[in-house]
């Protein structure tokens, strides 16, 4: 294959299948907190410029580039001292259908979110730092809970860190289960203790966020890897994939795989590749197969053909009309129902709709419904033109991005699996 | 659409072709730059018109400056921005999606378009998406004709549905006596948990479930204590909450629309009396920033059933019904046998300028008696009045009630106290009963020692306005009271009605040496009083009258106890059925219309005191309305007619603290008001405020036991904060 493997070294994650000890021992073994006294003793400017040119893209689904992200926090002035407190917030309510990548972080390698906290604090200025773990992880975060108090007991957390005169706290809270709390404004309400529903933006979190203070809010993934980019030089990080999209990444795959599995791979690696070389490839071959939902389920499917030239990256999935996400790849061979899957995939967006704004409130249980039916066999050719309409009713409509992901993977169904649905419509009205 | 192109490109694309070539933004055509807006404004363009909006202002205020109309349903200019219904989506040139105005900021050189295609489909789309699941009953709707979600379908929606599938249908909630709910017609936009929580203060509504599954409601099924949840039924914008007690009753289209003036708190609430054939179908706010903003007492809203409840409608003589000539020549008899100093009158709380006026006439110039009042016994010499308009106290520096609950005795004022000590963390302590009031106070005592006690945290206040509720001036220590107020900051009375405050500006008290209450019915009670004319209610009560010996004349609208105690009852027109002025609390002439008529054979006040007097030989000089309204404004110029509307502070009666010797009694001030819905003799005649009362927990709304609320701390704060307000 084109692409070497991942050596251990070169990983962000080395301990993500969990063949080595999770607690802090095994940890430093294999070169955790070392250096993270130098890290807090270098000027967070420094460590944004660094983040910046690493091109590190947010890894919770948007891709929005992390560097950028963190400089729109607020930083002391020697003349203008800030007057809020700020907070980082990671965000471990991992909901997306598919995706499994900060379950392992936080069951395997937790030290590494606590290590990747502790640096985010320093570079932005927050004493406290919140993790929000969704409620189902409760033995995951009964372990992130385990490391961050053997964090403290080591020193790594508390007051003056290692003596740098860094104050850094860490809280985890076990949210309840609902996906929308997902959306970092909705996280921050369920985090105040409100009803998670996203909130209207402007105000960015950056500005008004976590009790009206500025908050950054970042993925698992993102907030781990930011220590190693720190620590080694930038070509460490950029050597791997194409400009933009560069470092490695975790990518979850499922579906019809022979080994379904979590892997840190290469940005950019080619989606076939991907599979064939760590999934063990599709099950019947690669010919066998019928459609990839690339990133979560909120992106559009990929048909096979599109499957087979893909890069793995931010800009290439855009470039298909669909997108990295999570990087929760979901192979379906020709064996699989896809209608049923993309059903299914709409009843879950149905009952997690939060009831907020009324296009999604309202249109993605119509949209379930039609999809439910027309899946069936019942309705008329006609109706898919209307189902396309409707979804264009609901999609950027909304206060978050939910409705969005709600529609996306709809339309990729109209778009690429048309024919699939009118087929069984014909059937339908011969019955 | 069969062919559907990248999701992600197409609305971008629908905006190019929706914006004529002139105004796209390649460099190639960009048009000279605009010359700066003034100071503090931004340049914005809606629909290709340049505009001037101050820096701050959101795309919908922007668009409402040029006169562009934009549908919503969530947003409210009183509430704060939850941008959740979606109907107020705009393009703005450049933007990939339409965006929602309401809480949108406006931006320098931005081009907003209400016109474009893609605003019109977005809002078609939404509008499309609220009416799947609403069940289109306007036929049986009571919001039908004046429902936003039918005129904005209409203007904006489309004519057919695409939608087939079933509707969800939602359970209704028993909220009590005064909203009724069909839920299955709400739209969720939440305009009515926001004013529970952001101005009732009375966290008692909120959104349960998610998705489709969100239902607004209290939880755990309840009534709702709030005294001002009618206000939810004018901010439902469909009809999910609608009032109970006019359900079914009447069309709005039927209505005759009067406007007047709420007479059962010292605000003196602007309202409009919706009658139909002559009959008082339901009573509704107007909107007046100085006084009520928009809202109103749900007191004053569901009574209006009194005006139709065991009403007087013919004179009574010895209560067996008579004519009126019979009525005047029983009078006659009795005036006859008495003197101007064994006659006397008593004033009730309800009654307009007009009323008070006339009886002050009669009483004085007809009969030649000093002994008159309308103040309740024991009451000093004082005009109850607040010295700071009600819309200052939004921006009082500190507050110090005494005695005096506002939450009960004046709601729409307690709204801006409540803002007040929310939003800018303004002071307030309380001298008095325990009480809830719905944001966080000091309670510093319940005697009137605490004023000298906690002196020294008064004075800390440059400008501290005090609220004196008008029932400590009855105390006997009431001189002593208000002496020590008056060395600590402002001092406001507040009357219980405004109806109260226009007759005491009308000067209906004691002439020269005359008796007040107090000495009118111990002389009454003594027997020495021949002829006593009793107008109204709540200022006498039956048990006073009970013992007297001689004529008791009865001018009223009820057959109340004090109607049945009397021996000549005259019926009289009740305040939706006459025009009068009114001054109210804060000293602001207001003006109501006619409703409807008087029921039967009662007669409008004024007509029955010109006519009694001419049959008594000595004619009042005034014939017709304006005739007396004249004479009103010459006797006291805050009434001419061009003061409607306007405080005249310099034409009212001077607030005199008295030179007081007395001392500050360790007597434990009482609450001033008891049973908030039926706290005077005009809402107990209605049917609906005895049920609402007795839904009424006295947890939410009577004196609530344990320790009040903390103050939050104050931060540290850049002086001048205060200061910019006043």
């Amino acid at each position: 294959m084109s692409l070497p493997r991942l050596q251990p070294q070169d990983m962000c994650f080395p301990n993500l299948a969990g063949a080595g000890d999770w607690g802090i021992k095994g940890y430093q073994k294999r070169g955790g907190y070392e250096g993270l006294k130098a890290l807090l003793q270098t000027a967070p400017k420094d460590h944004i410029e660094k983040l910046k040119q690493s091109s590190l893209r947010g890894r919770g689904g948007a891709g929005f580039p992390t560097g950028m992200k963190w400089s729109f926090m607020p930083q002391p002035a020697p003349d203008k001292p800030l007057t809020k407190p700020s907070y980082l917030v990671c965000n471990a309510d991992e909901g997306e259908p598919g995706t499994c990548k900060d379950r392992d972080i936080l069951r395997f390698d937790p030290h590494t979110l606590v290590e990747g906290m502790i640096v985010g604090c320093y570079c932005l200025n927050a004493k406290v730092g919140y993790i929000y773990v969704r409620g189902e992880y409760y033995d995951e975060s009964s372990r992130l809970n385990q490391a961050i108090q053997e964090a403290y007991k080591a020193g790594f957390l508390g007051k003056n860190i290692l003596g740098t005169g860094v104050d850094v706290d860490v809280h985890v809270h076990l949210g309840a289960g609902a996906y929308i709390c997902g959306e970092e404004t909705a996280l921050l309400e369920s985090l105040e203790g409100k009803k998670g529903q996203p909130r209207l933006k402007p105000p960015f979190p950056a500005g008004f966020g976590l009790y009206g203070c500025p908050t950054t809010i970042n993925n698992v993934e993102t907030i781990a890897q930011v220590p190693p980019i720190l620590k080694n030089p930038l070509e460490w990080f950029t050597r791997w994939g194409r400009p933009g999209n560069s470092g490695t990444k975790i990518f979850s795959i499922s579906g019809s795989v022979k080994n379904p599995i979590n892997v840190e791979a290469p940005m950019s690696i080619p989606l076939r590749e991907l599979i064939e070389e760590y999934a063990g490839g599709v099950t019947g071959g690669w010919s066998n197969l019928q459609a990839i939902i690339p990133g979560g389920s909120s992106t559009p499917m990929l048909n096979a053909e599109q499957s087979a030239r893909v890069l793995m990256d931010f800009d290439a999935l855009k470039a298909e009309g669909t997108g990295l996400g999570t990087a929760a790849i979901v192979v379906m061979n020709k064996q699989i129902d896809l209608l049923r899957v993309m059903t299914r995939i709409s009843h879950f967006y149905h009952h997690e709709s939060c009831g907020q704004c009324t296009p999604c409130r309202e249109g993605v249980g119509w949209v379930h419904r039609l999809m439910e039916r027309l899946s069936a066999g019942e309705g008329t050719p006609a109706e898919l033109d209307q189902l396309y309409a409707l979804t264009k009713k609901i999609e950027g409509r909304t206060i978050c991005a939910f409705a969005d992901g709600a529609m996306w993977p709809v339309q990729g169904t109209l778009k690429h699996f048309r024919n699939l649905l009118e087929s069984r419509l014909n059937k339908g009205e011969a019955a | 659409m069969s062919n559907p192109t990248n999701p992600t490109q197409q609305p971008a694309a629908k905006a190019n072709t929706a914006a004529p070539a002139p105004a796209s933004p390649t460099p190639a055509q960009a048009q000279p730059p605009l010359p700066p807006a003034p100071e503090g404004m931004l340049n914005v363009f809606v629909d290709g018109i340049l505009l001037h909006v101050k820096k701050g202002s959101t795309v919908m205020q922007a668009c409402t400056l040029a006169a562009k109309e934009i549908p919503h349903f969530c947003y409210h200019d009183r509430l704060s921005i939850a941008g959740n219904c979606r109907m107020c989506l705009v393009e703005i040139e450049g933007m990939p999606k339409p965006i929602a105005s309401c809480h949108w900021p406006a931006a320098e050189g931005m081009k907003i378009r209400t016109d474009s295609k893609l605003t019109a489909e977005a809002r078609k789309g939404t509008m499309e998406l609220l009416l799947i699941n609403h069940p289109l009953d306007c036929p049986i709707c009571d919001q039908g004709g004046e429902c936003a979600l039918q005129d904005q379908a209409v203007a904006y929606g489309s004519d057919r549905s695409h939608f087939h599938e079933f509707k969800r249908a939602v359970d209704d909630k028993d909220i009590g006596h005064k909203i009724k709910t069909v839920m299955t017609r709400c739209i969720h936009c939440t305009r009515c948990v926001r004013f529970a929580t952001e101005l009732a203060g009375v966290e008692e509504f909120g959104a349960t479930g998610r998705g489709e599954n969100m239902q607004i409601g209290t939880y755990v099924e309840q009534a709702l204590q709030s005294e001002l949840a009618g206000n939810m039924i004018d901010l439902c914008p469909v009809g999910a909450l609608t009032s109970a007690p006019y359900a079914f009753t009447a069309r709005p289209w039927e209505l005759k629309r009067t406007s007047s003036v709420d007479l059962l708190d010292a605000v003196g609430t602007p309202v409009t009396v919706d009658t139909r054939a002559g009959q008082v179908m339901r009573v509704l706010p107007e909107e007046c920033d100085e006084i009520n903003e928009e809202w109103l007492t749900d007191a004053a809203r569901f009574s209006y059933d009194a005006l139709s409840t065991n009403r007087l409608t013919t004179p009574l003589i010895g209560g067996k019904p008579a004519t009126w000539p019979q009525a005047f020549e029983a009078i006659k008899k009795a005036l006859k046998s008495s003197t101007p100093a064994t006659t006397a009158g008593l004033m009730g709380n309800l009654q307009s300028a007009e009323d008070a006026y006339a009886f002050k006439a009669f009483l004085t110039q007809t009969l030649g008696t000093q002994n008159l009042d309308s103040r309740p016994a024991g009451t000093l010499p004082n005009s109850a009045f607040l010295t700071t308009p009600l819309k200052s106290f939004d921006t009082a520096e500190a507050v110090l009630l005494i005695g005096c609950n506002p939450r009960l005795e004046a709601p729409l004022l307690n709204i801006r106290l409540r803002r007040a000590a929310l939003k800018r963390r303004m002071p307030v302590y309380a001298i008095g009963t325990q009480m809830n009031l719905a944001y966080p106070h000091t309670h510093l005592g319940e005697t009137p020692e605490a004023l000298t006690q906690h002196a020294t945290t008064f004075k800390a206040h440059a400008a501290l306005q005090i609220l004196i509720s008008q029932s400590v001036l009855q105390r006997p220590d009431a001189s002593a009271i208000l002496a020590a107020a008056a060395k600590l900051g402002t001092v406001n009375i507040l009357a219980d009605t405004t109806g109260r405050t226009t007759t005491h500006s009308i000067g209906a008290l004691p002439q020269g040496k005359g008796n007040g209450t107090s000495g009118i019915l111990a002389a009454w009670q003594k027997g020495q009083l021949k002829t006593l004319f009793i107008h109204g209610e709540d200022t006498a009560s039956a048990m006073d009258v009970k013992s007297g010996k001689g004529t008791l004349i009865y001018l009223g609208t009820h057959n109340t106890p004090l109607a049945k105690a009397a021996d000549v009852v005259l019926p009289t027109a009740a305040w939706a059925e006459k025009s009068g002025l009114y001054m109210n609390g804060e000293g602001r002439l207001l003006g109501a219309d006619q409703a409807t008529l008087p029921p039967l054979n009662a007669k409008e006040d004024w007509k029955i005191y010109r006519a009694l007097s001419a049959e008594l030989g000595n004619p009042l000089p005034f014939n017709t309305l304006s005739q007396l309204r004249t004479l009103i404004a010459q006797a006291n110029p805050a009434f001419a007619p061009a003061n409607l509307g306007q405080i005249t502070a310099a034409q009212r009666p001077e607030f005199r603290i008295p030179n007081s010797e007395f001392r500050l009694s360790t007597k434990p001030f009482t609450a001033p008001v008891e049973k908030y819905y039926l706290r005077n003799e005009y809402l107990k005649q209605s049917q609906t405020m005895h049920a609402i009362q007795a839904e009424s927990g006295s947890a939410n709304l009577g004196p609530q036991p344990g320790a009040p609320m903390p103050l939050p701390t104050k931060p540290a704060k850049p002086k001048g904060r205060g200061a910019a307000h006043a």
